[in-house]
């Protein structure tokens, strides 16, 4: 097989980022389409698989998605040009529109706007809280979990940091636990 | 220009944010809330403002609020220092996970880690959804339209789910609508 260029694989991710928008969700589709039908790069088996990889690594799930493709095609070189790809268009497009909307940050009709838009904000996240709930909080143990870190957030300015910590040994010590007192009671 | 205290400080808290966020593209969003609470560097409306910005611009909502945060906390050197710190251990672990793939994630403790972390990512944003409402709805002076308007739209987004742009779009035009026939004090 000839080897791919490091250029096709920043136009490839740049391209996919142009046109992801509102939330990472759609991403999946877009990659589908891009890497997969058009470029015939990797499988559709090979994508779905870094996705649920990526889903369970720290950070973007697109940008993951990005290192994990653009490593198996050209190695650290390909991880590289694949983060640089997608990021692209994110970080200039905000930098060319934040010294516009600073500038009409004063407008009565700019203001009215972002009053109901910080409105529509919070239902996006909610509708975010909704499918995440429906993917987690699926028994009591689960539930227990939710319910602390809600509480520890609203009662303390603890850096979440500290939380995701505690939540890694919390998953590991349970499921541990768990695991062997089954072996018991399948050694009984 | 920004000092080196800031700088320091930056380059700390993203390459945190980018180490710590599990659960897809709202999951910087407690960290990004929580700094408001220690720096000033911007405020929680300033982030609402940047999430709504990051929602109708191209590529991963995260990129483009860690750059529009950079800016507020130092112009396009912060933008490009918080953008790096926030991908940099992502791109560390995503190389070292790259060799092993399906390893990694049918990992026991990788598995039962994850148990765990989704509830509490999920909690995490719920956390920052009650924070919002509170600034954005309840501490507002049209309090009484806020709380209307976001009653239309949860029902809307329950009973017919529509595109993240289209939310936008819809509060963007009432808003001016409501400020063109003086319905909303600014």
């Amino acid at each position: 097989m000839q080897k791919i260029k490091l250029i096709d694989i920043f136009v490839a991710f740049l391209y996919s980022g142009l046109i992801l928008l509102g939330g990472g969700y759609v991403i999946l589709p877009i990659l589908q389409e891009e890497l997969v039908k058009k470029r015939n790069w990797i499988s559709n088996d090979e994508l779905t698989d870094y996705y649920a990889i990526s889903q369970s690594l720290p950070g973007l799930i697109s940008i993951n998605i990005a290192i994990l493709t653009g490593y198996k095609l050209r190695g650290k070189s390909g991880a590289v040009v694949g983060v640089f790809g997608i990021t692209f268009f994110a970080f200039w497009m905000i930098v060319a529109l934040s010294s516009v909307i600073t500038k009409y940050t004063f407008n009565p009709y700019v203001q009215g706007a972002f009053w109901a838009i910080e409105i529509a904000v919070v239902i996006l996240i909610i509708s975010a809280i909704r499918e995440m709930w429906e993917k987690s909080v699926k028994d009591l143990s689960t539930f227990v979990i939710f319910f602390l870190t809600l509480v520890i957030m609203l009662t303390t300015k603890i850096s979440p940091a500290y939380i995701i910590i505690a939540s890694v040994f919390i998953g590991i010590g349970y499921k541990s636990y768990t695991q062997a007192k089954n072996r018991e009671v399948d050694n009984d | 220009m920004i000092d080196i205290n800031t700088t320091y400080n930056l380059i700390k808290e993203f390459f945190q944010i980018g180490m710590f966020s599990f659960g897809g593209g709202y999951s910087t969003l407690p960290f990004l809330l929580n700094l408001t609470h220690h720096y000033n560097w911007f405020s929680a409306q300033e982030l609402t403002q940047m999430i709504a910005v990051a929602t109708i611009t191209p590529g991963p909502v995260a990129i483009n609020v860690a750059t529009y945060a950079g800016i507020k906390a130092g112009g396009i050197l912060g933008a490009f220092i918080v953008t790096t710190s926030e991908v940099l251990p992502e791109f560390i672990i995503g190389l070292v996970v790259a060799k092993l793939l399906k390893k990694f994630s049918e990992n026991f403790y990788v598995q039962s880690a994850l148990w765990a972390l989704k509830p509490t990512s999920c909690a995490l944003l719920a956390y920052v959804a009650l924070q919002l409402f509170n600034n954005n709805i309840v501490n507002n002076n049209n309090l009484s339209w806020g709380i209307i308007i976001f009653i239309i739209l949860l029902l809307i987004s329950i009973l017919k789910p529509k595109n993240p742009l289209w939310y936008i779009t819809f509060s963007a035009i009432t808003g001016i609508l409501f400020v063109y026939f003086n319905i909303i004090n600014i």
